[in-house]
C-alpha cells in the first residue's frame, strides 16, 4: 500500500523536475558564443516592450515580456543571433 | 478498533494527495490543469483549516479533527522527539506531536505555494523572477516535506504495529492506552 503510494507520487513528480516551459529548442552551441541577456533586454525595451525576466530554456533565451499592446508574451530568441524563434503551439 | 478520523479529515487528506500530484505532473508548459489543481488544493486546505477549529473533538467515539488536540507545545514536541530517538516514544491515538507539526508545515507550504502561484498570474507579478523562483522553491520544499511525512508515517506504523495510511483511509485505529 505504501509502496503503491510512493510509486504514484514518484511517477507524478518526475516530469516536474525539469523546470522548463518547453515551447522551443535552439541549436545554440557553447555559451561563450552567445550574446548577453542585457543586449536582448535592450533590443526588446527599445521596441517599447517591458522585459520582466529572461530565462534559458531549451538552449534558447526565453523572455517574459509585456509588449507594446500590454499583452503578456513568452518570446523565444536564439542566443547567438538574437533572432526570434517561433514557438510550438501548446 | 475505534473511529479516529472523520470523513472530512480523510477526504481532504487524499484529495490533497491527488491535487498536489496533479500540480507537479502539470507544472510545465502552462498546462491549464496546473492552475485548476493548485486552486483546488487551496480550497481543500481552507476547508480543512476551518474544520480544524470547529470539527469534532475527542469523545468516547474518538475524533481528532481539531488542531488544538494534536498540535502540541514546542517543549512537549521536543521531548517526544527525544523519545523517538531513544526508541521508546508513546503511541498516540490521534496524531503524535511531530506528526501534528508536520501537518501545520504541509498546510502552510501548500498555502504559500498556491498563493505565490496565484500572484504570478496577476499583471503586477507575472514574469517577475523572484515570484517565479519563490513558487518553484516552495514546490520543492513541499516535496521534501512530503517525503519526510511518508517516512514518518512508515516509522510510526512500524514502531507501534499499525498501518497508519490505512487508518487514514477507513478512519479506525486500535484503541489502546495512549499518551504513556
Amino acid at each position: 500500500m505504501k509502496a503503491a503510494v510512493a510509486l504514484f507520487l514518484a511517477f507524478c513528480f518526475a516530469p516536474g523536475v525539469v523546470f522548463a516551459t518547453g515551447l522551443a529548442t535552439c541549436d545554440s552551441g557553447p555559451q561563450s558564443s552567445w550574446q548577453s541577456q542585457e543586449t536582448l533586454t535592450k533590443i526588446l525595451s527599445d521596441k517599447g516592450w517591458t522585459v520582466r525576466r529572461i530565462k534559458i530554456d531549451g538552449g534558447c533565451y526565453e523572455a517574459y515580456v509585456v509588449n507594446d499592446k500590454g499583452e503578456r508574451q513568452e518570446a523565444y530568441f536564439h542566443p547567438v543571433t538574437l533572432a526570434p524563434v517561433p514557438t510550438k503551439p501548446r | 478498533m475505534v473511529k479516529v478520523w472523520d470523513p472530512l479529515v480523510r477526504a481532504s487528506h487524499w484529495s490533497l494527495v491527488v491535487c498536489v500530484a496533479l500540480t507537479w505532473a502539470s507544472g510545465e508548459g502552462g498546462n491549464a490543469w496546473h492552475e485548476v489543481s493548485g486552486y483546488l488544493a487551496c480550497a481543500i486546505i481552507s476547508i480543512r483549516i476551518i474544520w480544524g477549529f470547529v470539527g469534532p473533538r475527542y469523545t468516547h467515539n474518538a475524533r481528532y479533527a481539531r488542531f488544538a488536540e494534536f498540535v502540541q507545545t514546542p517543549s512537549v514536541t521536543f521531548a517526544y522527539g527525544l523519545r523517538v530517538l531513544a526508541g521508546n516514544e508513546p503511541r498516540y491515538l490521534g496524531h503524535n506531536p511531530l506528526g501534528g507539526w508536520m501537518i501545520v508545515l504541509l498546510l502552510t507550504c501548500i498555502a504559500l505555494t498556491g498563493f505565490t502561484g496565484w500572484l504570478y498570474t496577476t499583471d503586477r507579478f507575472w514574469g517577475v523572477e523572484w515570484v517565479g523562483e519563490l513558487h518553484e522553491g516552495l514546490a520543492i520544499a513541499l516535496l521534501c516535506l512530503i517525503a519526510t511525512h511518508i517516512a514518518g508515517v512508515v516509522l510510526a506504523s512500524k514502531r507501534h504495529g499499525e498501518n497508519l495510511a490505512a487508518a487514514m483511509l477507513h478512519g479506525r485505529k486500535r484503541e489502546e492506552n495512549e499518551r504513556a
